[in-house]
This record gives C-alpha cells, structure tokens and sequence, in this order.
C-alpha cells in the first residue's frame, strides 16, 4: 500500500515494516516490530529507527491534513525515556497545531504485545518508551514528485512492508563508519531511502547522526560506540539530502554526568553535509548519549501520570 | 524574543534581557563581505539568577538564547521581522561561574522561517562549552514596527540596579508545587506585540517542570524538593501567542533514568478558552 506511490517497491520503509492506522481527523498511530536488525545496545529500537517511526506516522497523519498541499519535515526531536524492547512499537501521533506555513504534531511511543496491547510498567502504569515532536513545513501545491495522483480517499489503515531485513538496518542502508574517533560516518544515497521527494528520508538522517554520536560519544569516553545508547535526538533539517554521499562532521560537547544518569554519558553536535552538493550543510543535530548500563537501569514511575497533559 | 519597537510610547524590548543584563552586540562577515551577520552576548549571571544547579538555571538561559536569536535572525530578513516558534537545547553544564557568552549564526534564511544555531560558554571557565541550541523563527511582517537602528547593532550591559526580584518573582510565577504552574501575565512580561514574552514560557516551563519532578516520588528514599531539582535538555514549541492569562504550565512526568526525569510540559492560556499555546519537554536533573 502506498500514499501518491510511496513508498515504492524495493525500499527500506518496506523492509522495516510499519503498520499504519488512522483514528480521526487528527490522530493516527504507526506501528513497527523490534528486530534485531534496528536495535542498538540497549536491546530495543535505536532512536533513529523510532524517529523514522514517527516520521512516518506524522506524515500519514500530514498528508491527509495538509491535502492538497505537501509537507517536508523541518524539525524532529525524539526523547527515550526507556527501552522500546517492543515486542512491537506504537508511536500514538496526534495533531498539536496547523498553521499557513508550518504544522507541528507530537507523538507518544510505547511498547505493545502481540495483540496492539500497552505493555504497562510495573505498576501497571503506562510506560511510555519516548516521547517526540515534529514541525513539517508546508509545501504548498502538493508533490510534484509523486508518481502517482494522491487518492481522494485514503485509507484509514495501511500495511507498508516488503522482503523485510536480513541484516541490521544501518548496514543495509549502507552506512560506513569511516572514523569512529571523530564520528564520521557516510552514507550514499540512492532510492531506497528516498523521502517522497526524492531526498533523503528524515528518519534516515536522524539515523545516520544517531550512528555518527554514538561512535563519537564511545569514543570520546574510553568505551566502545557498541556499549552506548543515544537517548535524545534534535534534529534540525535545512536542506535536502540529494545528492550524497552524506557525510557526518561530529563534535563531542560534553563527556561527564551532567545527564544525572550516575554513568558515563554524553552529547555532541552532528552536522551532516551533502559532500555531493558543493557540502552542503544540510541537517544539525544535537544528540545526548549515556553508557547502556545507566540506561537499562531506567527505574522510578514507570508512566507515572502527575496530571492529564492536555 | 527581542527586536525593535513598536512605534509609540511602550518599548518591551528590554524588560527581559534588561532583567538579566545582557549585553548583544553584532558581528558583520568580515572584511565587509556579503552574507548574514553573526551576533553575540554576554549574561554577567548574578547571584539572584542562579539555580539550583549552581549556574544560571536552563529557564533563564532559553530568554537569553531566544533574545540572542531573535535579533541575530530579525536582522537576516530585514525589513521583515521574526518570532520564535521553537528552542532546542542540550545543557551541558550547570555549574556556571560566569558571564556566560552566547554566540548564534544563521544556518539558514528561507523565505517563511530563519534557523539559527547559537553555542554558549563559560568565560569563567576558561570559554568551557555550557550549551547548544538550535532554534528556529518564522518570518512575518514586521506591521508599525520601527526597524531602524543603527548598524552595527550594539545593545550595552544594563549596570546592576539594588532589590531586583528573584526569577519565580519577576515571572510572577505563582507559590506552588505539585503537576501544574501559574503564571499571571503581567505587562512587563509582554513583548513588543503585547504577547507573552518566549522567555517567560521557558522560565515557566523550567520551574513548572522541576516542580513536576520532585511531586512524582519514586524509589526508595525521600522524594526530592523542586530546589533541588534543575532543569537541562529542553525543547519548546510556540505554537500561539498568549495573550489573556493567567498562563498554567500542566505536566507530565514520562519517567528516565535514576536522577534524571523527561517531563512534558504543556503551557495554556487558560483566559484564552484554555488554548495550547506552548508545548514542550524538559530534562530535569536531580543536583
């Protein structure tokens, strides 16, 4: 199934695998299955992987939104607040404020079981695993790359999947690590992370810094980029990446406690460049990472609601 | 946000960065080449500003970011104007000796929003890196604002005046503890276009947040009090103006690691039919 035909056969959003499903007018939730393929060091979906979740999710909920007009994502911020060990993820989106230019949707992203059910804490709480924001910027006239006319009535649940990974995702998407010390990672590009306007997903440029500060962050604090876990992304998009290859250029900021985690953690800066585009600046993002041990240690109100919220 | 004037009698441009002393000044691309002005700041961080964290506290720090921005972006689309619509910051430091010095470029000028990404340092630590930010502002018409100013832009440090308010006092950010925050909107928290000033929401959203955090107790072991509790990692999203009041910050506490809490802080203008009008998150940091 495809919106305006995308994604098309043969991409990576296929392979991942996302169930979709719209709730009202404005809210939808997208669901994906926690292999080993798009877990990090914690055992759950690397925070790259679930801002690709919601990436998703918010723009099936955009596209109808925003009809005739297009979007492209201008910013997204994901926060992990525990492991998305699954078995399955949700991310619940919900529409926060439309305006003429810009739209802005959050998402909360929870574990569920096999049936779609809530995996609660252990107090029988909801237990949410991160929480996330996105602004997509309004493209008014609609998407002139789309390769097929955007249906007048799109379906309220979508099944986006394809021959599935046999490999982990950053592998697959071809990322190499060409210097873990200075978080320089490189990633070619080509349709099969296409966004469906022909750039780069922006999930996938969220990944690829999720990589690159991971690297970095290991690196910087004696251990290994396999020992942390990026917990908190801000990703700032201002330009497509075209042409490629993408290449990150990472400074660590910090490497001490200033998390409170009691652990090892971390935060650095990634600018990806377009190297095929004159290098191009064409994303910052600020990640913060901690050792997996503190991580994993994630204890205390488990959901713990203080107030409804809105 | 700062900038410019309304033409007229009332000039709400430096209730905030006069409240903190900040000092602005431009910087042009060098040897008169084309391109956008950098600009830079120095905050002194005097003893009533400091938070629990030692430092200035991350709420305080967002006002100063935002008016840094805001006129390092203003000055990019001129003869438009700006107004923020988000803050992103990654804290790396709490413990601030001081002045802290701010220093923000544009990373890109489209036609509907301007991004900015702006760094700070301790100069009492030897320039050690405090945060990073990227914020971002849309573009609008600036209506009967006065934009003229002299270029380069300088903005000097306000001296130090006796008997200034404590933050939570000169936010008037009401007593309270617990998941939700008060705020009243007072005139001198308006900004050029009679809407809640972008600094006060953070300043209440960092408050309203560590409250939040120590009410939720967990694990063995007293809850901790909101004085010792520090706002870090923040994310804000201005999504409407705030015009009415009173302004209540509703929180929720998503949980984390031991010692350091994600709260997601929704901010209403509860005299404005109860509307949205900010919505964000905040790291807070056990100290």
């Amino acid at each position: 199934m495809t919106v305006g035909g995308y994604p098309p056969p043969g991409h990576f959003l296929g392979d991942v695998g996302f169930d979709t499903e719209v709730l009202s007018d404005t809210a939808a939730v997208a669901r994906t299955r926690v292999t080993p393929y798009v877990c990090g060091a914690d055992g759950g979906a690397r925070a790259g992987v679930l801002a690709t979740l919601v990436d998703v999710v918010g723009g099936l909920l955009g596209v109808r939104i925003l009809r005739p007009d297009w979007m492209a994502t201008a910013d997204l911020t994901l926060q992990l607040v525990r492991p998305a060990v699954g078995p399955v993820v949700e991310a619940r989106a919900e529409l926060v404020r439309r305006g003429r230019t810009t739209m802005v949707i959050e998402a909360l992203v929870v574990n569920v079981d096999e049936h779609g059910d809530e995996v609660l804490g252990a107090d029988g709480e909801s237990a949410p695993a991160a929480w996330s924001t996105l602004t997509f910027a309004v493209l008014p006239g609609g998407n002139r790359t789309a390769t097929e006319p955007l249906p007048f009535d799109l379906p309220p649940t979508m099944a986006i999947s394809g021959h599935g990974l046999d490999r982990p995702l950053v592998e697959t998407l071809g990322m190499i690590v060409d210097d873990a010390a200075t978080g320089r990672v490189s990633l070619p590009v080509h349709p099969y992370l296409h966004n469906s306007i022909e750039a780069v997903q922006g999930g996938v440029m969220a990944l690829l810094g999720e990589v690159a500060a991971t690297e970095a962050l290991g690196a910087a604090t004696g251990r290994s980029g396999a020992s942390m876990v990026v917990t908190d992304l801000q990703v700032a998009y201002l330009t497509l990446g075209r042409l490629g290859p993408i290449v990150s250029r990472t400074t660590v900021l910090d490497t001490g406690d200033v998390a409170g985690a009691g652990g090892t953690s971390g935060s650095a800066v990634v600018e990806l460049i377009d190297s095929g585009a004159e290098d191009r600046l064409t994303t910052v993002i600020n990640a913060r990472g901690m050792a997996v041990e503190s991580f994993v240690a994630t204890a205390g109100p488990v959901g713990t609601t203080v107030a409804a919220a809105r | 946000m700062s900038g410019p004037t309304r033409s007229g009698p009332a000039d709400a441009r430096h209730h905030m960065s006069d409240y903190f002393r900040l000092e602005r000044w431009e910087i042009p691309p060098a040897d008169g080449g084309e391109g956008f002005s950098e600009f830079a700041g120095r905050i002194p961080v005097d003893d009533h500003h400091r938070g629990a964290g030692g430092g200035l506290r991350t709420g305080a720090l967002l006002t100063n970011l935002d008016s840094v921005g805001g006129f390092l972006s203003g000055l990019s689309v001129l003869p438009r104007w700006i107004v923020t619509t988000s803050l992103m910051v990654t804290v790396t430091r709490l413990d601030h000796e001081g002045p802290l010095r701010v220093h923000g470029r544009v990373l890109r000028r489209g036609r509907n929003s301007v991004v900015a990404g702006l760094d700070v340092v301790d100069e009492g630590r030897d320039d050690g890196l405090v945060a990073a930010s990227t914020a971002t502002f849309a573009v609008l018409d600036p209506g009967e604002m006065n934009l003229e100013f002299d270029r380069p832009a300088v903005v000097p440090m306000p001296p130090p005046t006796a008997e200034v308010p404590p933050a939570e006092a000169f936010f008037c950010i009401e007593p309270g503890m617990g998941a939700t925050t008060r705020l009243r909107l007072a005139d001198h928290l308006r900004n050029p276009w009679g809407i809640l000033h972008g600094g006060s929401v953070a300043v209440l959203a960092d408050v309203a947040a560590c409250r939040a955090a120590a009410a939720a107790s967990w694990g063995p072991g007293p809850a901790p009090k909101a004085d010792e509790m520090a706002a870090a990692d923040t994310v804000l999203h201005y999504l409407r103006p705030a015009r009415v009041g009173p302004i209540e910050a509703r929180c929720r506490v998503l949980g984390g690691p031991p010692g350091r809490t994600l709260v997601r802080v929704a901010i209403h203008d509860v005299g404005a039919d109860d509307r949205l009008v900010s919505l964000g998150s905040v790291v807070v940091l056990a100290v």
